[in-house]
């Protein structure tokens, strides 16, 4: 059984997942102290009465990181570059100060000139990152090992491509998210050892594809777009379980939250994804799912003049302080659950309840509408729509009305929990680099975390299939120290490139260099 | 975007033999550097994939006999032109692409859509002739070129300064009578290096006398000598010249770690050279700089160094930062150029104010 979670503003879902079905779903509110606590027990609880159902994973998406970035709460971060020799070190300032330390490593990934930072950091939160990195990260562990500093992220641990400014605007986006996602998962582990599940840990990245608990911690900056990732997945999965669309190629997903709304885009069974997403004031190089986002949700607090952009609490059906969409749904007898007395009771604070619940939908629903629309600069907007989240019943059938590009609407089964689903369903993939220099005797594997460096013969010169072969097996093996278990069958090599290193007049070895990564897709089971 | 960078990976196809000098490295080490100082990323340079031209556009420069002898030894497998000159099943393909590389280079700054272009391609093609190559070259991607931009645009004039350090032999003989494009070489002199020609005294013929300038330098020359080249021969004649475009042919051999070349340039050194370069295009055509590589095989310690501080210095970004890494042992002073300077005046001062 695998157990997904996802950690949006509002709201904590969770759900048990397993042989692609929904076994047990439950939902709390994020603003209490026990969230995850209770969450946890409750859907574990409900599997099968006896709250000892064995958990084989945990698989969460959080947007903590996100909301911390956009509200301009994370540290400032002492960025330590090793720019060697090149262009000017300040294409690569990107930290709130900016150290530059003596030291070089060059394209071949030998070290030219010895490390020497002449200067302390004057914050807490430091990133180091060093030129050619990814293909020694020497230089970047000796300096983290003398700058004594209580959160440090490392330039090749952040990722394996080359571009050395955009490495080290990655590497300064973990070090900043590194807190504030260490106390959040800190948080939900506490819940977990509480609850008594004993089970691997892995978190959701913005490109759909999960990581272990111990690669999310050392590149937490992945999960800026954790949480329209996690909906999107799992809005397709449930429609292909659940709504009689055995095979969702291109859709619209919508997902109705409390203080926002996700809307996404999958393609060929999939979500399609960007490059180089950022938030707030950190850029990264990572992927993530193609994703507008609103600020309007089913608790946005309303007042004469319609949605404000704010959410205050629950709606007040729900016990919260102000009228909300939820609440003019509740008038307009859209939704059951909750107190109809109450909403239509604070809707008439604003006018006449039927009228202003009527404009409040009305304007939520365009809203959104304008989200979907806005995608049309991505690629065509696919005929179909899949909306989740608590509310999707009640609006997709308005919002449908509202565009003429939709043709489908489909509201699955377990939509409400559509984020957790999401994490269910997720399999790890990681871009991963390998560079493999045989006259060096050297090999480099960069993914997400630590990079493996290791010895191999000198002066072996591969075969072609011999070399993407071991890229493979190398990628196959940086996947499952990420936490999966991809055959080699499902590694897909994206770039490669090979030539021999002549000194002297003699091929004295080989270069190989290659990019590659399990295929991303959905766990069937 | 101020540069268009006109590279292909097919541009790694073509090989002569395992070990020569002339290997994909010599690009791939250079695209690695640029990948990772994030040059392919920068706002002020847009990455161009180049076309190959046409059987017709190369008719342009070479002789048909000459172009239907290379196209058949490439679709047949291989074979060699000289000693020294391979060609390979992809060698056809790969001489148009990178001619096609220089045209579109050429294309992209004439029509205004970049400031300067700098082309990463291969094979080169300044030794190659009308009707035959030698010197690693196949078609003379640059005569191509400017043919086809005196085809398609109103230029009147075009200047092209090699600074190669092997004499731009094959160059010269296109152009050789024809004063619409003022051509100018400075290399290490014949008497020490392949191809064993460009004197001073070789200064075009018939229409065409006075505009070839060739500057042979000695052996060891460095960044100070060729800094004066620049003041006392380049400048002056670029702007008596007057031209519509500056081209480049920017042989990154002159560098002091080239294995098949003996002077003493610095990465520095090629800074300057280009900035120089830049400098005067924009006095006399508005800044319009055309850069392709040509030689260099100081694969490690030479072309990743040299060739980002020419195309740093076409995007106009800080160059000061780059040079070689300290494990290279700096080039000892260089001779001096008097020697040269003063025989260049001598032999070209009946056409120009030197």
């Amino acid at each position: 059984m695998i157990l997904g979670i996802d950690a949006g503003g509002t709201n904590y879902d969770a759900v048990a997942f397993e042989d692609g079905s929904v076994v047990s779903a439950a939902k709390r509110s994020a603003d209490t102290d026990d969230g995850f606590e209770t969450l946890l027990a409750e859907v574990v609880e409900k599997v099968d009465g006896s709250g000892n159902a064995e958990v084989d994973r945990v698989v969460v998406s959080t947007t903590r990181v996100l909301n911390s970035a956009v509200q301009n709460r994370l540290p400032d971060c002492t960025n330590v570059v090793v720019p060697g020799v090149g262009l000017s070190p300040e294409l690569a300032y990107s930290g709130d100060e900016n150290l530059v330390a003596d030291g070089c490593v060059d394209h071949r990934g030998r070290v030219t000139e010895p490390l020497e930072i002449d200067g302390e950091p004057s914050h807490g939160v430091v990133a180091v990152t060093a030129k050619f990195s990814t293909r020694n990260p020497s230089l970047e562990t000796e300096a983290s090992e003398s700058l004594d500093a209580p959160t440090v992220a490392l330039g090749h641990e952040s990722g394996g491509a080359l571009g050395f400014p955009s490495r080290a605007e990655t590497t300064v986006a973990n070090a900043k998210s590194k807190p504030v996602f260490e106390s959040f998962e800190s948080s939900l582990h506490d819940a977990l050892d509480e609850t008594g599940i004993d089970a691997p840990v892995y978190y959701l990245k913005g490109d759909a594809a999960m990581l272990s608990r111990e690669s999310a911690r050392t590149t937490p900056a992945h999960t800026l777009r954790s949480g329209p990732a996690s909906s999107s997945l799992g809005l397709v999965a449930l429609t292909e379980r659940y709504a009689e669309t055995p095979s969702l190629t291109n859709a619209v997903c919508v997902d109705i939250g409390g203080t926002t709304t996700d809307v996404t885009l999958v393609k060929d069974g999939f979500p399609a994804l960007v490059d180089e997403v950022e938030a707030g004031c950190i850029s990264t190089f990572y992927d993530g799912v193609v994703a507008v986002n609103t600020t309007a949700g089913g608790d946005t607090r309303l007042d004469e003049d319609g949605l404000t952009g704010v959410r205050d609490g629950p709606a007040v059906a729900f016990g919260g302080p102000s009228p909300t969409p939820t609440d003019a749904l509740h008038v307009l007898g859209a939704v059951s659950e909750g107190d109809a007395t109450a909403a239509r009771e604070a809707l008439s604070a604003l006018g006449d309840p039927e009228q202003v619940a009527e404009e409040v939908v009305e304007g939520f629903v365009s809203a959104i509408a304008e989200s979907v629309r806005s995608l049309e600069g991505h690629e065509d907007v696919p005929g179909t729509v899949v909306v989740g989240g608590a509310l999707a019943d009640a609006l997709a059938s308005r919002l449908a009305d509202r565009l003429d590009c939709i043709s489908d609407v489909i509201v699955p089964q377990n939509a409400a929990v559509c984020g957790a689903v999401g994490c269910a369903v997720a399999s790890v993939s990681v871009r991963t680099h390998v560079h493999v220099d045989t006259a060096r005797g050297e090999m480099t594997v960069a993914s997400a975390g630590p990079e493996k460096v290791e010895e191999v013969e000198t002066g072996v010169e591969y075969e072609e299939d011999e070399a993407r072969e071991l890229v493979a097996r190398e990628t196959a093996e940086a996947t499952r120290r990420a936490g999966g278990d991809a055959t080699l069958d499902e590694i897909e090599i994206t770039a490669f490139r090979s030539f021999n290193v002549v000194e002297d007049g003699r091929v004295v070895g080989q270069i190989t260099d290659a990019t590659a990564r399990a295929e991303p897709g959905r766990r069937k089971r | 975007m101020t540069l268009a960078l006109v590279y292909h990976d097919d541009y790694l196809l073509h090989e002569n033999t395992p070990t020569h000098p002339e290997r994909r490295e010599r690009l791939t080490y250079t695209m690695d550097q640029l990948r990772e100082e994030g040059v392919l990323d920068h706002t002020d340079v847009e990455l161009v994939e180049p076309e190959a031209v046409t059987e017709d556009e190369i008719l342009r420069v070479h002789t048909p006999d000459y172009v239907g002898r290379l196209k058949k030894m490439s679709e047949e497998g291989g074979g060699a032109l000289t000693v020294d000159t391979h060609v390979s099943e992809h060698t056809w393909d790969s001489a148009r692409l990178a001619a096609g590389g220089v045209t579109d280079a050429v294309d992209r700054v004439l029509k205004g859509d970049n400031q300067t272009s700098f082309v990463m391609s291969r094979p080169g093609g300044h030794h190659a002739f009308a009707d035959h190559a030698h010197g690693f070259c196949f078609t003379n991607n640059t005569a191509v070129a400017l043919k086809h931009a005196q085809e398609v645009y109103d230029l009147d004039r075009i200047l092209l300064w090699d600074w190669d350090a092997h004499h731009f032999d094959g160059t010269q003989s296109v152009f050789y009578d024809d004063p619409s494009v003022l051509t100018m070489s400075t290399h290490q002199t014949g008497r020490t290096l392949f191809p064993g020609t460009g004197y001073t005294d070789e200064v075009g013929e018939d229409e065409g006398e006075g505009y070839n300038v060739n500057v042979p330098l000695l052996p060891k020359t460095g960044d100070e000598g060729y800094e004066r080249v620049v003041d006392e021969v380049f400048e002056p004649i670029a702007r008596q010249y007057d031209p519509d475009l500056l081209f480049v042919e920017a042989g990154q051999d002159n560098h002091f770690t080239d294995p098949i070349t003996d002077l003493g340039v610095t990465a520095q050194g090629y800074a300057s050279l280009m900035n120089s370069a830049v400098e005067t295009a924009e006095d006399v055509c508005d800044g319009r700089v055309v850069a392709s590589l040509a030689g260099g095989y100081g694969v490690e310690g030479g072309l990743p160094y040299t060739n980002l501080a020419v195309i740093a210095s076409l995007a106009r970004l800080d160059t000061s930062n780059v040079r070689e890494p300290a494990t290279y042992e700096p080039p000892a002073d260089g001779p001096t150029v008097d020697g040269a300077v003063s025989k260049v005046k001598e032999k070209l001062g009946d056409y120009w104010e030197l």
